[in-house]
């Protein structure tokens, strides 16, 4: 019998033709010529599409998608369209910044956006800062990246994890009380947002216990009997996407939720969505939250949302939409793509209000380049008018009231010269 | 002090019930065939899904049965592809299955998306036994009791029946055993099914304390690796060690300082390679 190898499967001229064309392919393409008109602006999207946090950074994307095409419809930015270029960071720190280089030296984007893994989002920062390109972080929430590390270039969408832990503190400690357990991921993120609970808490003599845990961690149950013993008040589930719903699930079929409350500061949309009604639960924070009746824009929003994307838009969604009409909006005014001066055209610049989609008036903060948005405070709760109706909001916090003054976020913003 | 220490031993049994039933599927496949499956993990989500389906239309203890049976059919299509590279470099059916791993996450990911997916258990399964072993619920002992089962089956079957004495053999010198008239391709193929309906049975067994993706079996995959190689590469008996051994590690650690809960097994790995490198119960030169 004939062996069967690589050579006799793909003969060495084979391999040469292919070599060449390729080859051949390389230098021809630039010569292929288009009107400046048609020639896309291209925004380059690094998210970690595989990975524990897949579910959260398919949102952003669909919400990004949206806002291609309806910008696209409207006629592009300054007259030519947009094309939004899509990476997987696979959840890996050297995978996002190597990806992000990839957009920005071989595709030539003229903005960046990611990530939702903070780690990432701050090293492509790094990167981004370097290159000079606008940078805007849809949803990675470490306080650093509009804190000690804020940059020139670098705006964000979702909140920091002060502004959602100063949101949701007084309401748990005014609920529940002030001994609280924390279930935290072990990386940027988790710190961050750790440690802002800790700083609210203490401000209003609170005591707490807890335990970092890897960001993929998938058994629970040293931590859970750790949490019963300390009997908490409240129990905080810090942990993001798969792990979340994970530590959720264990938590509920320990029978935890009758002896303390649960909370936290994100408890997404996409997360609740996935859990059975009994963990359906605690109260939490909602970044964006789709039901809101009387915003006309919101409504409208919504609806045509769900008849294009065939799902109801979270807040992660609604990051993705934000993003991508962010750079309209900076370019518009700015009438340019450079990134130092999409940047300063943005400080202070208020959203239109069918992109802020809220009631009260949206901005992204000169001093840090955070948008201030109204932080939705309330009960996570098993379905109730429809299968989406499974949070209900009990506070609406401005964004500034709980970020503090810029002066705390240890930002110093440097604009190139 | 003390009932926190027989808690997190038991705890940890309980965890490593689950390392031992992927990891003996991942041994079986590289005694017999000498292939280490890295889409074992995705025959694993693979498993979830399909019981996820399944629970619609026959409930949790139907899809229990037919899951697990689903997934070694599809095994056994994957094996077909196997053989292209059995006979190569080990480095070929490292990258074979490296690659399926992720056609396998993509191909899920494709059909039932991204976001996480939550199966519905028996109450009776989520009722915890008693108030004092809260972490002790009827869903845990059910595992244990699948996994005690399952292993108690495997053996007597590698033990007790002439197929299983093939595969012990074929896992000793192959090419002896081909040379007997024993049809090796069928060995192989069968050895590999019975790995895939193993981490078909460990999926359909996690969906109720984890929730469903993609990538939900990546995560079980290498502590999977590691009881192979502390338990001793050969040894089933080994692997089966190996896997509560590690089990325990890890819940022990994780009571003491939780982020090291996930680091300690490599660790453990490490010491394990240095000192003995065969691991503990292993053949010598099968790694």
């Amino acid at each position: 019998m004939k062996k069967t190898t690589f050579s006799t499967v793909f003969p060495r001229r084979t391999l040469l033709k292919a070599g060449v064309a390729a080859s051949a392919l390389q230098v021809a393409s630039p010569f292929i010529l288009t009107a400046r008109g048609e020639t896309p602006i291209k925004i380059g999207m690094v998210n970690p599409l595989t990975g524990v946090l897949s579910a959260l950074a398919k949102s952003e994307l669909d919400g990004a998608q949206y806002a291609e095409a309806e910008i696209n419809k409207k006629g592009g930015i300054l007259g030519r369209p947009v094309q939004l270029l899509v990476e997987d960071s696979a959840n890996d720190v050297g995978t996002g910044v190597q990806k992000t280089r990839k957009l920005i030296d071989r595709d030539q984007v003229d903005v960046i956006l990611g990530d939702v893994n903070s780690g990432i989002a701050a090293a492509m920062a790094q990167v981004t800062a370097e290159k000079k390109v606008f940078h805007i972080v849809p949803g990675g929430h470490t306080d650093t990246i509009t804190g000690v590390d804020c940059k020139w270039n670098v705006f964000r969408v979702c909140n920091d994890t002060t502004m959602d832990t100063s949101a949701i503190t007084p309401e748990l400690v005014k609920r529940f009380g002030k001994k609280w357990f924390f279930i935290t991921p072990d990386y940027a993120y988790g710190h961050s947002l750790q440690d802002g609970f800790i700083k609210a808490l203490k401000k209003l003599g609170g005591t707490y216990d807890g335990d970092y845990l890897p960001i993929n961690n998938t058994d629970f149950s040293a931590t859970l009997i750790k949490a019963k013993g300390y009997k908490p008040d409240v129990l905080l589930n810090n942990m993001g996407g798969l792990t979340q719903i994970n530590c959720m699930k264990q938590i509920v079929q320990f029978g935890l939720q009758k002896e303390m409350a649960l909370g936290g500061a994100l408890f997404e949309f996409e997360t609740v969505k996935a859990l059975q009604p009994d963990a359906q639960a605690g109260w939490w924070v909602m970044e964006w939250w789709w039901d809101q009746p009387k915003v006309p824009e919101v409504v409208k929003f919504v609806a045509d949302y769900r008849a294009t994307a065939k799902k109801t838009p979270s807040a992660r969604d609604w990051f993705g939409y934000v993003s991508m009409h962010t750079v309209r909006v900076a370019a518009e005014k700015a009438k340019s793509l450079e990134g130092p001066k999409l940047a300063k055209i943005m400080e202070d610049l208020e959203l239109p209000r069918d992109v802020a989609l809220q009631a009260a008036a949206v901005r992204y903060r000169a001093g840090d380049h955070e948008l201030m948005p109204t932080i939705f405070v309330g009960q996570v709760h098993p379905p109730k008018a429809g299968p989406d109706d499974v949070f209900s909001i009990e506070a609406e916090i401005p964004g500034v009231e709980a970020a503090g003054p810029v002066e705390d976020t240890g930002c110093k913003m440097v604009h190139p010269a | 002090m003390l009932t926190s220490i027989i808690y997190n031993v038991a705890n940890g049994l309980m965890l490593g019930a689950f390392y031992v039933l992927m990891a003996l599927g991942l041994s079986l496949i590289l005694n017999l065939s000498n292939v280490i499956n890295f889409a074992h993990g995705n025959f694993l989500a693979l498993g979830a899904y399909l019981a996820l389906e399944l629970s619609k239309v026959m409930g949790f203890w139907g899809a229990l049965l037919i899951a697990p049976l689903l997934t070694a059919l599809i095994g056994v299509l994957v094996e077909l592809l196997m053989r292209f590279v059995y006979r190569r470099d080990p480095v070929y059916s490292l990258l074979l299955t490296f690659g399926l791993a992720f056609v396998m996450q993509g191909a899920m990911l494709w059909w039932w998306g991204p976001s996480p997916q939550a199966m519905e258990m028996p109450d009776i399964l989520n009722a915890p036994i008693s108030a004092e072993l809260f972490f002790v619920n009827w869903y845990r002992i059910f595992t244990v009791v699948v996994v005690i089962a399952t292993v108690i089956g495997v053996f007597a079957f590698l033990r007790h029946t002439r197929v299983g004495l093939r595969i012990r053999a074929g896992t000793l010198d192959l090419d002896t055993v081909s040379a007997l008239g024993v049809n090796v391709k069928l060995l192989r193929t069968f050895n590999f099914t019975v790995g895939c309906l193993l981490a078909g049975l460990s999926g359909v067994l996690l969906t109720g304390k984890n929730g469903i993706s993609p990538n939900m079996g990546d995560d079980y995959l290498m502590p999977s690796f590691i009881a192979i190689i502390v338990g001793g590469a050969g040894s089933l008996t080994g692997t089966l060690f190996g896997g509560l051994l590690i089990g325990i590690t890890a819940a022990v650690t994780g009571a003491i300082y939780a982020p090291a809960s996930e680091v300690v097994i490599f660790v453990m790995m490490i010491l394990v390679l240095l000192t003995r490198p065969r691991g503990l119960m292993g053949e010598e030169g099968m790694l």
